[in-house]
């Protein structure tokens, strides 16, 4: 009844040569982040060359855990093709969760699978990068 | 020995225990009471449900804390369910007057009184599906769906319930099932359960008894209807836009607060939140007030506020700043207007207590 | 029905556009009425005919002068005739009307010399016909509009049967008995007399000893009316009540989807007239409505069945005092109109005293039966891992890698507690997978937040946690909840979080209150910040080291019993 209404959600892509950038702006949460997903999913598609993807978070609003479901997956994508993962301007909120989770490191390491083992995704450590 | 010296001291025995949180002491208590012949209704409805009654009316007068209330509360929920679980004599023919539902309203915690009430009509032979506390609307259809009970009945103490409660008793006789009303929300006689549709209303578990007992005929499907229809005041939408800015309302009066009583810039956030949570609330009974057209849901509530503000030392008299600073905002609303005047007339007409602390606003 | 107010003079509407008005050519009378096309008869104030045209004696083939209306005409004509002769007022207000040799006639009256009156009778057989089928359509149509009504708003079966079998009775015939098709070798049938109340028995019958019901029942066309012998009609298909001998019977199929939804029989005495084909087709439309609104009830009551029998699994379980430690927990799905959703608990017992109870409480990514189903897996998997509970780190391990799937990245987070008690202590191990540590309240007050930390399991390949190990002295809690709770969106401005320190300073007013009253004041808490908004799944979990009563007795048998019987 009382009126929430939460911020608009969006994603703009910025590409230059062999990065990208994704600017995610308002709350990613079980309603938005399939839609980032499949931005990025389409993103790389068509640009399997890219060695680095940067999201940049300055207009996050909000992530819940459907949020970082999407980071998860995003970090599979970007595995599949050596790109590093960068996580720019996060705000308080979005550290915390990623500490608290203990996934951090994880999104942002090397660019190895991070794939189970033994699911058909070849690792590729080649183009690691530290962001 | 009249019925009241008879369970007097089992009364004090239970309030004792409950309010020390033993658990033991309290099952005891209430099993004495059976054992000195007692009747199991009477235990419920003279032994428990008043200590219930006390525990509320203690925490209002800030003689328990909420912690307390709630723990009692608990005990006590304890206590009707040994006595729901005890063995029944071979005798008595359980559920052999037909089904009939017990629930809250949607966002109704107060979930005792229904209790009470669906274990008295167990004990009047009546198969009882109780629902509990705060039952989703949506559930109480699908369970009325699976079970197509006699009848429905429908629990709420909150006036702020009120709306909830429309809407789930239109839904109900949407779909064939009548809906007897109980509980503090739905004024004294009921009136706000008959201005809501509902096919009955009783003041107390026994009552509910006599009122199933008698019979409670379906709904046809001319009642299917709208809230509205019911209610035709709210085509004016001062209910749904008070509601809607409930949040801007509250804010703005913050604000003006601050503003009128410079002692209430220098609160703690603690403080300032409760403050909040007190304009929220007039404006919670306002929208209340407007949805069932009666001032008198609010004026009510302005008095229980005002009285448990005293009891904790707040001077009562914040509330008519909030009220001016409400009316001012709603200038608009001439309904809504009214009803502010109202409660300023009877803050005005209660007696004066006079308190220390007079830079505290509500 | 065309009506007339009593007083207005019938002549103006006999003849309506009519070039004479017989009123004012009172002096002409005869030449007018003899060329007449509609029946016209001058009788005297005694009754006897005095003259009739040529359509009157066509009409009326006995008729001639000096016979007595009475004997040629019918009663409705002459005893309206005798009333006017007489000077009385006329029985009924309406136009006069009547039926001679199956020809309805409306008769209007004037008068003429002596007190005799001249009798105009206008053929209105069609209009009547008309108006007769008219006024039936709408009787049908309003029938089968409440019909709609009634049954649309009801999806359980019985209620269904019971609103077809009673309309039935009302509005097609004076009994009606609903057939369902069998539940094994047993029929539902439903009973309904006009007036009395409906019943509803199951019993095992032989629809073959009935004309037309079993193919009814077996979705063949239907068997005519005038084929099925009254007599043919066993007792159990008589309603109690009905005493009557049957005199006619329909048996109308209820056509479901796709598959027969049973059968409406329907009853009258040999007392009335038998059903007629236009009521037999008619009893055929209710019951194609009937038919189908059976039908959808019994699908959203299978459906719902198989919902219920699924989702038993999932719904969190009832938790309760063992071995002198007190559990509680509450949750409520994001979508108030589900059971289910992505938050969970669990409660594995110590099989005795000394055995520690596990716990847990978690937080599946995403909302709904997607995310139930995972909750599910979770925790039939810890179920399976029970045994190596005494290292969560393992269980951790393990349950991870049955979570991993390349389809989705959809993680869980959850604690892991496992409780014993020792002495007059609740001793606990606590294990935070990437979830909200657990928050402790002690009895001075204060809130502790439980030193664990942990990585969220099914999404990466390898997880690590740390364990911390705590104690709850007597009125102590540990409070295991999800961020549904604290991420309650609302409040007084509408517009905030509930946040971890609201939840704190809740906590530190619930020292020494049991497990199930911390439980509720939190939900309850959290509800009303949220007051009408959306919201996410929320689940909270207390463990409580009980203040009073016979917990200096560890694991004693008898209060144990005591226990479980008292709540």
């Amino acid at each position: 009844m009382t009126g929430y209404v939460p911020p608009e959600f969006s994603v703009e892509i910025a590409e230059e040569q062999t990065r990208c950038t994704v600017r995610v702006a308002g709350e990613l949460d079980y309603d938005t982040s399939d839609e980032l997903v499949e931005t990025v999913v389409v993103l790389l598609r068509h640009r399997p060359r890219t060695s680095a993807v940067r999201l940049d978070f300055s207009g996050l609003t909000w992530i819940d855990s459907s949020g970082l479901s999407a980071l998860l997956m995003i970090r599979r994508t970007t595995s599949a093709i050596g790109a590093v993962l960068c996580l720019d301007n996060r705000p308080g909120f979005l550290d915390q969760r990623l500490r608290l989770t203990d996934i951090l490191d994880h999104l942002t390491g090397p660019a190895m699978s991070a794939a189970p083992h033994g699911l058909g995704e070849e690792d590729d450590t080649t183009r690691a990068g530290v962001t | 020995m009249n019925q009241l010296a008879r369970v007097a001291p089992f009364r004090e025995r239970l309030w004792e225990a409950v309010v020390a949180g033993d658990e033991y002491a309290a099952v005891a208590a209430v099993q004495d009471a059976l054992a000195d012949g007692i009747g199991e209704e009477a235990v419920l409805l003279e032994v428990v449900a008043p200590v219930q009654e006390t525990i509320g009316t203690d925490w209002a007068a800030n003689r328990i804390s909420v912690a307390r209330e709630h723990a009692a509360t608990a005990i006590n929920e304890r206590v009707v369910a040994a006595l729901a679980l005890r063995p029944r004599p071979d005798g008595v023919q359980r559920a052999a007057r037909g089904r009939v539902t017990v629930g809250c309203v949607d966002g109704e915690w107060h979930s005792f009184p229904a209790r009470l009430v669906a274990e008295v009509l167990r004990l009047r032979g009546w198969q009882v599906d109780y629902l509990g506390a705060q039952t989703p609307t949506p559930h109480l259809i699908a369970h009325l769906h699976h079970t197509d009970p006699q009848a429905v009945l429908l629990s709420s103490s909150l006036p702020t319930r009120l709306p909830a409660a429309h809407m789930a008793i239109t839904a109900c006789q949407a779909v064939g099932v009548p809906v007897l009303a109980g509980g503090r929300a739905f004024g004294a006689n009921g009136r706000y359960a008959r201005a809501l549709g509902a096919d009955g209303w009783a003041p107390d578990a026994r009552g509910v008894g006599d009122v199933l007992a008698g019979g409670l005929p379906r709904p046809t499907p001319a009642a299917v209807r709208q809230a509205a229809d019911d209610l035709p005041h709210l085509a004016d939408q001062e209910y749904t836009l008070v509601i809607h800015s409930k949040g801007p309302l509250v804010k703005q009066t913050l604000t003006d607060l601050e503003d009128r009583f410079p002692a209430a810039r220098s609160y703690t956030d603690v403080q300032r939140e409760r403050t909040a949570e007190d304009v929220a609330h007039l404006v919670d009974f306002l929208a209340c007030a407007l949805y069932v057209d009666d001032a008198e849901v609010f004026t009510a509530f302005l008095a229980w506020t005002a009285d448990i503000l005293e009891a904790r030392g707040v001077p009562a008299r914040s509330l008519s700043a909030g009220l001016d600073l409400l009316a001012r905002q709603l200038h608009d609303f001439p309904r809504a207007l009214n009803i502010l005047n109202e409660g300023v007339h009877a803050l005005d007409a209660r007696p004066s207590t006079p308190t220390a602390d007079h830079e505290t606003t509500a | 029905m065309v009506g007339r107010a009593p007083g207005v003079p019938l002549l103006v509407c006999a003849f309506r556009g009519s070039p004479a008005s017989p009123r004012n050519a009172a002096a002409h009378v005869g030449a007018v009425w003899s060329e007449a096309p509609c029946p016209v008869l001058v009788v005297d104030r005694h009754g006897a005919l005095v003259q009739l045209n040529r359509a009157a004696r066509s009409l009326l083939p006995r008729a001639c002068g000096g016979v007595r209306l009475a004997d040629i005409a019918p009663s409705w004509l002459s005893d309206a005739h005798r009333h006017m002769a007489a000077g009385e007022p006329g029985v009924s207000p309406g136009p006069l009307t009547g039926s001679i040799d199956e020809r309805h006639f409306e008769a209007y009256p004037s008068p003429s010399a002596e007190g005799g009156v001249v009798w105009w009778l206008v053929d209105g057989t069609d209009r009547h016909r008309a108006e007769e089928a008219l006024h039936s359509a709408q009787e049908r149509s309003s029938v089968l509009a409440e019909a709609s009504s009634r049954l649309l708003a009801t999806l359980n079966v019985p209620r269904c049967m019971e609103v077809t079998a009673a309309m039935a009775a009302e509005h097609l015939a004076e009994a009606a008995v609903l057939v369902a098709p069998p539940h094994g070798r047993r029929h539902t049938l439903t009973y309904a007399h006009r007036g009395g109340p409906v019943s509803q028995v199951t019993r095992k019958i032989d629809p073959r000893g009935v004309a037309g019901l079993s193919e009814a029942l077996q979705g063949y066309p239907p068997v005519p009316a005038r084929w099925i012998n009254p007599d043919d009609i066993p007792d159990w298909l008589i309603p109690e009540g009905f005493t009557e001998p049957v005199g006619s019977v329909i048996i109308a199929p209820l056509p479901g989807h796709g598959v027969p939804a049973g059968a409406l029989v329907l009853l009258r005495s040999s007392t009335r007239k038998c059903f007629s084909d236009g009521e037999e087709a008619f009893a055929r439309l209710f019951a194609a409505r009937a038919g189908a609104a059976l039908s959808a009830a019994r699908l959203y009551t299978e459906q719902a069945a198989i919902t219920a029998t699924l989702m038993r699994e999932l719904l969190p379980p009832v938790l309760e005092r063992v071995h002198g430690v007190e559990y509680a927990a509450g949750y409520r799905p994001a979508k108030d109109h589900e059971r289910v959703g992505g938050d969970f608990y669990d409660f594995h017992p110590g099989a005795d005293p000394t055995q520690e109870t596990l716990v847990v409480l978690g937080d599946v990514a995403g909302k709904g039966l997607d995310a139930a189903v995972l909750t599910g897996k979770i925790r039939n998997t810890l179920h399976a891992l029970l045994p190596l509970a005494a290292d969560h780190q393992q269980v951790l391990s393990l349950l991870n890698g049955a979570l991993l799937t390349s389809h989705h990245a959809r993680f869980a987070t959850l604690v892991l507690a496992s409780v014993s008690r020792r002495g007059g202590w609740v001793q606990a191990r606590l294990t935070s997978a990437g979830h909200m540590p657990p928050l402790i309240v002690r009895n001075s007050g204060e809130v502790e937040e439980a030193a664990t930390r942990g990585t969220l399991v099914g999404a990466l390949p390898e997880v690590s946690a740390c364990t911390v190990e705590t104690t709850l002295a007597p009125g102590e809690t540990c409070l295991l909840y999800t961020d549904g709770i604290t991420e309650a969106r609302g409040g007084p401005l509408g517009d905030e979080f509930f946040g971890e320190d609201r939840l704190r300073r809740a906590l530190a007013e619930c020292v020494g209150m049991p497990a199930e009253a911390v439980v509720e004041r939190v939900q309850m808490l959290a509800a009303q910040w949220l007051g009408g908004g959306r919201h996410d799944d929320m689940a909270v979990l207390a463990i409580s080291a009980p203040k009073t009563g016979p917990l200096s007795v560890v694991g004693g048998e008898v209060r144990h019993a005591h226990n479980r019987r008292s709540r």
